[in-house]
């Protein structure tokens, strides 16, 4: 390890905030700064854009590879997240369950990427404060389909969590009612022009459920519910 | 399998019951209720029981990007935009899901639809405003800029708004699409919103200053304004706020050292910031300043309590940290006094205790933290660290691997020699069940373990050769090899019982590279043991039982054998006969060249067993060696006498040199051209464990580093005046013959030839209104052995270019070499040029311009060459010429000798003496070998002793020089100055 990454950063800034389902796929995600940019001038010549992005895409997908062969297996508890180090970057995560059952704190991952100098606590102050608020936006349920019926409102709050790699917000409930607060004002004109949203899948209708009291609806401890229970009767059938 | 137990432990933690969840079941709900109710709610969705989850549709599944192309169309619908704000969002959320799927936009694409969404500010729909954002930022990086900057109205109205979430947001979006002349015209709103009330929007204008003092310097000017704002931000009562405006106060004053040491000063004493990430950036500036503290050489003892008032405070400030309730910043705090350079003990050991505590923590973070700190702590303080032995054993057992192995390295650095037998035990249960990753961080500190306690060899030898026989990839048997082979050199005890594991190892070794490199090594040191005949039968093995490139590798090995020791030669004919049918070409000849040379020296030198004498039983054995001009130990023993690496540049370098492919004269191995070492980087011993960094990132950065070498010589040869005089033996890198920035700048490159120097002189012009013609540099010197003999002017020196004039010196070769410095003068023609148009505005007229002296050494005669083997060569070339002196030297540091006196040689420093081992500086005398070629093909090698005296009043050297020729080697010894 050189001196230099001994010293930890003055200017923390996160690599990476992935979400990731149980098998390392990427849910949703950001790369910040140039963590895992192709070698090619970074400003990039507007023609070769797509050729140039393809490589980047690589150059992460072997990354995520990498990473989830390292915490494909370990579940984290919510409030203590674990620690592995990646191509010398150190990734702190929250959530992801440790057989292939689905079980626990759901199959979805946290994972924040930081500098090898960074603090783990740092990091792991901030995987647990985004990975309670999102589970809080998902109604206590992080599954992959959970999430991917909601991955406007996981956009939103990696958005709301981290600016170009600047931590802007760590506190989870400030960061579940900053994304939800949209959904305040929008529930309430849906409302009153009697429109009737598409549901799909309870999608948005989890995060209206939301935004009317800030606590679950009985529709959403529903669909909770329903899922639990299809998920105990796939696995005992 | 220790893996899947500690997760099966955890799954029997009570699973996470959502709380809202539970408040459900408190009011009442029942378990069948539920039942019934889900029953309804499936059967509304019409799914099935079974497969719902299958049949069920999400947006963002199987996304196509042209059909969400298509869709973003109704963007530009006005209707649409109005009446289904929602169907927007969506659609935006899918095209930023477009990338996570790996379909990412094309600038015409990307571009088109960022027009699109610009016409989504005419809804008011907040949802939709937020998404809009999101996008606008997200391909403000792919986007043509110009094409954003037609959003910064919209933004502008944004933020002036009321509404405190547009405002943040249109701020953030902002910051990353102004440039440095927008900045300025909404200055006055940034400014505003750094003093918010809204902690929201006061973040977000601190940390989109933050952005922007980074993107450019003008922008960088602007922020600097605010740093008034700033300040009272940090008195926020919001949390993140302070932490933001502790952040970009940083950047803004970080040049300023008295600044920050007051800025430090003010925040640690008045104990106004709550934010325990506010408090974390705080130990960190505190720790830089006092690390700038030591580096600056403004600490004058090495304690930060006897320091200046600002260390002292510093040092407080961190030492009161440790008992903050955070874990952050207690953490933060022990960490940087870790850090702290030449710490004393005392003031370390609160620091220690903390991490000790730490260790034990419940979270995972924490003792991973603290385990990586400590495994640094171990590699100065071992003795402050061996307190948390018992914990860092604990922790062999963790379930996150990272920190069992980073505890098993820790303890392998502090442990004790007589505990190294129980730890041991310890690893090899560990060892089973981790991947091979971090077995190989594990067999690194094995390595470095042995080399401290080399009296342990027999175990921890022993011990990786289990490994060996283990399951494992590649890379993890590799490095275990690596580890044995570099332990035979370092400690020689290990030799025969490492050679018969790895013998026991190609018995059933299914990698190749591994098989020939084993093969390779028993035949180099398998002869010399005191038992040769015990490898046979290992190395026949491979012979019958492997594929071709092993087979090959075994024949080579054999031969070797039979070539060290006449003894075996008789058997090992008989076996080598057997490959001479193999249906290998290589192995074939390797065997049959062997049989016949091996053939040819049992004729002419039979062995003759030593007489079994019952008298002299007691009398020394006769050594097994070949005799003196033996064919078969010459043909094959002697290796070639440079690396192949060698080899390819002096074949290119003799290409290269006019007249070389016409010449009359016979190519050998010593008429080469003789070529230099690169001046290559040491390799820098990882200290500290690094089992972060990752071998095929490091090779990757290595990777670039290889370029193409260019011959210096080339310059020379293009003139075929000089290219007549003959091949350059070798060419010394440029020296400035004027200081830096001057109107003409001069550079010399020395190309030696065995009774010429050639002094080519890079002119540079940097005067914009000047032509420089007919340009020589005039030398003069007095010396006996050189003499100005001609002069090649460079015809014209246009302004920026640079030219070659080359002035030719003989050498008198009867005379000694002695340093000579050479006055230098730049003579040259100036013609005024219309800097404009180029065209000449006047005729020439003639100017001089003085030069540095030029000076000419032994040295410069002198190819740094290495030899594969120094103290082979050493005993080769023996003491008949030898010349030995003795010199008191005027150097304070020991390094700094040892650097001088490779410099006044200029030879190759061999076996990595060139550097003294960090730690041991000072403490006993350096043996320091060199290595080189002398003008005319002479190989000179050197032995320098650099003793340092202890009271700083020099170092004393000892060198002896041997070579061919009794006068180099006088010559070479007279470098030292």
């Amino acid at each position: 390890m050189s001196a230099g990454s001994t010293f930890p950063p003055l200017l923390p800034k996160v690599d990476a905030i992935l979400v990731l389902d149980g098998e390392g796929k990427r849910l949703a995600g950001k790369y910040y700064g140039d963590f895992m940019k192709a070698a090619s001038p970074a400003d990039g010549s507007s023609t070769d854009n797509a050729k140039n992005a393809q490589s980047v895409e690589q150059l992460r997908g072997s990354f995520e590879r990498q990473l989830q062969s390292k915490i494909g297996g370990i579940a984290a508890r919510p409030d203590a997240a674990e620690v592995v180090t990646v191509l010398g970057k150190t990734a702190v995560f929250c959530g992801g369950s440790a057989g292939q059952g689905g079980q626990g704190g759901g199959d979805v991952r946290v994972v924040h990427v930081g500098p090898a100098g960074e603090s783990e606590l740092v990091l792991a102050h901030l995987a647990e404060g985004m990975y309670e608020a999102l589970s809080h936006l998902m109604g206590g349920s992080t599954d992959r389909n959970m999430i991917l019926d909601n991955l406007e409102l996981v956009f939103l709050l990696i958005d709301e969590h981290c600016d170009g790699g600047i931590i802007l917000e760590t506190d989870p409930h400030k960061l579940a009612s900053s994304v939800l607060l949209r959904d305040e004002q929008e529930s309430n004109m849906g409302a009153e022009r009697g429109q009737q949203q598409p549901v799909q899948g309870g999608g948005m209708g989890m995060g209206q459920g939301f935004g009317m009291g800030g606590d679950m609806t009985i529709a959403q401890a529903l669909r909770q519910a329903r899922e639990q229970i299809i998920s105990n009767l796939s696995q005992q059938g | 399998q220790i893996i899947v137990a500690g997760n099966q432990q955890r799954q029997r933690r009570p699973l996470q019951i959502p709380s809202t969840m539970e408040s459900q079941q408190e009011e009442g709900l029942t378990i069948n209720t539920l039942m019934k109710e889900v029953q309804g709610t499936l059967d509304k969705f019409k799914l099935e029981d079974d497969n719902g989850m299958a049949d069920y549709y999400s947006p963002y599944a199987n996304l196509e990007k042209a059909q969400v192309l298509h869709e973003a169309r109704c963007f530009h619908d006005p209707t649409a935009v109005r009446e289904s704000p929602r169907k927007c969002c969506t659609v935006i959320a899918q095209l930023l899901h477009l990338t996570n799927t790996g379909q990412y936009l094309n600038s015409a694409e990307a571009t088109e639809v960022f027009f699109g969404v610009t016409k989504l500010f005419m809804s008011d729909d907040a949802s939709l405003r937020r998404m809009v954002y999101l996008f606008i930022k997200d391909v403000a990086e792919t986007c043509n800029p110009d094409d954003v900057i037609i959003v910064t109205s919209s933004l502008t109205k944004d933020m002036t708004c009321d509404v405190d979430l547009y405002r943040a947001n249109a701020l953030r979006v902002l910051a990353r699409i102004v440039d440095a002349a927008m900045l300025g015209a909404i200055e006055r709103y940034v400014k505003q919103a750094v003093v918010d009330s809204s902690g929201q929007v006061s973040s977000a204008a601190l940390v989109s200053a933050t952005h922007l003092f980074e993107k450019n310097a003008e922008s960088a000017a602007i922020v600097k304004r605010w740093i008034g704002e700033t300040t009272e931000a940090t008195q926020s009562p919001n949390e993140m706020v302070q932490f933001h405006a502790m952040q970009l106060l940083y950047q803004i004053k970080k040049h300023d050292r008295l600044g920050m040491q007051k800025l430090v000063t003010q925040f640690s004493q008045r104990n106004t910031l709550k934010s325990p990430l506010a408090l974390v950036l705080l130990v960190r500036y505190t720790a830089k300043l006092l690390h700038d503290e030591v580096s600056e050489g403004r600490l004058p003892g090495t304690s930060f309590q006897n320091g200046s008032n600002f260390s002292r405070a510093g040092y407080a400030f961190l030492e009161a940290s440790l008992r903050h309730k955070s874990e952050m910043v207690v953490y933060e705090a022990a960490k940087a006094i870790c850090a702290l350079p030449n710490i004393e003990p005392q003031e370390l050991a609160p620091a220690v205790n903390v991490m000790q505590l730490f260790l034990s923590s419940p979270k995972p973070a924490v003792r991973f933290a603290a385990m990586k700190t400590v495994s640094q702590v171990a590699v100065n303080h071992p003795r402050m660290v061996s307190k948390c032995n018992e914990d860092l054993e604990a922790l062999i057992a963790d379930a996150n691997r990272s920190i069992a192995t980073l505890a098993i390295t820790t303890l392998l650095k502090t442990g004790s020699e007589n505990s190294v037998d129980r730890l041991l035990k310890q690893i090899s249960v560990f060892l089973s069940e981790i991947p091979d990753e971090y077995k190989i961080t594990i067999v690194k500190s094995l390595q470095r373990l042995c080399l401290t306690y080399p009296a342990k060899h027999r175990v921890l030898v022993g011990f990786l050769s289990n490994f060996l026989r283990e399951e494992g990839g590649f890379e993890f048997k590799r490095s275990i090899v690596n580890s044995i082979v570099s332990l035979i050199k370092a400690v020689p005890e290990t030799t025969e019982s490492s050679l018969l594991h790895l013998c026991e190892f190609i018995e059933d070794c299914e990698f190749t590279m591994l098989s020939t490199q084993i093969l390779h090594l028993l035949g180099e040191l398998g002869p010399a043991t005191a038992a040769p005949a015990r490898y046979i039968r290992f190395i026949y093995n491979r012979v019958i039982l492997e594929n071709s490139a092993v087979r090959a590798a075994a024949v080579a090995a054999l031969s070797k054998f039979a070539a060290r020791c006449p003894s075996l030669r008789t058997s090992i004919v008989t076996l080598l006969k057997r490959s001479l049918d193999d249906e290998d070409d290589e192995t074939r000849d390797r065997a049959s060249v062997a049989v016949s040379v091996l053939k040819g020296a049992m004729e002419e030198f039979p062995y003759v067993p030593p007489v079994e004498d019952p008298e002299e039983a007691d009398a020394e054995p006769v050594a097994d060696v070949p005799q003196v001009g033996d064919p078969a130990a010459y043909v094959l023993l002697q290796g070639l006498p440079m690396s192949f690496e060698r080899l390819d540049r002096s074949i290119r370098a003799y290409v290269q040199a006019p007249a070389a492919m016409v010449s009359a004269e016979q190519l050998t191995l010593s008429t080469l051209p003789v070529v230099e070492e690169h001046a290559e980087p040491e390799p820098v011993a990882d200290e500290v464990d690094d089992m972060g960094a990752d071998s095929a990132l490091k090779a990757a950065v290595t990777g670039k580093e290889e370029k193409e070498v260019v011959d210096p010589a080339a310059a020379v040869y293009a003139i075929p005046e000089l290219a007549s005089l003959g091949r350059v033996f070798r060419s010394s890198p440029a020296t400035e013959l004027s200081e830096e920035e001057t109107e003409y700048v001069v550079r010399c490159v020395k190309h030696v030839m065995p009774d010429h120097i050639i002094l080519q002189f890079k002119i540079q012009n940097t005067v914009e209104d000047q032509r420089l013609v007919n340009c020589t540099v005039a030398v003069e010197g007095e010396s006996e052995c050189f003499e100005v003999a001609g002069e090649i002017a460079a015809e014209s020196i246009k302004y920026g270019e640079t030219q070659d004039a080359f002035t030719v010196i003989n050498r008198n070769a009867d005379a000694p070499l002695a340093p000579c410095n050479f006055e230098c003068i730049l003579r040259f023609g100036v013609v005024q040029v219309d800097p404009k148009s180029g065209e000449d505005e006047s005729e020439p007229f003639d100017e001089e311009y003085p030069l540095e002296e030029l000076e000419i050494a032994t040295s410069d005669f002198m190819a740094k060459v290495a030899v594969p083997d120094f103290r082979q060569a050493w005993e080769n070339v023996g003491n008949t010429n030898e010349v030995l002196e003795k010199f008191a030297l005027q150097f304070k540091k020991q390094e700094d000798a040892v650097a001088a006196v490779i410099d006044f040689l200029g030879m190759q420093p061999c076996d990595g003496t060139g550097h003294i081992k960090p730690g041991e500086g000072g403490k006993k005398p350096h043996m320091l070998h060199l290595s080189g070629v002398f003008v005319g093909g002479t190989s000179v090698l050197a032995r320098a002793q650099v003793a340092a005296q202890g009271d700083a009043s020099g170092v004393l050297l000892k060198i002896a020089v041997r070579s061919d020729d009794a006068t180099v080697s006088r010559m070479v010894a007279d470098c030292i100055r």
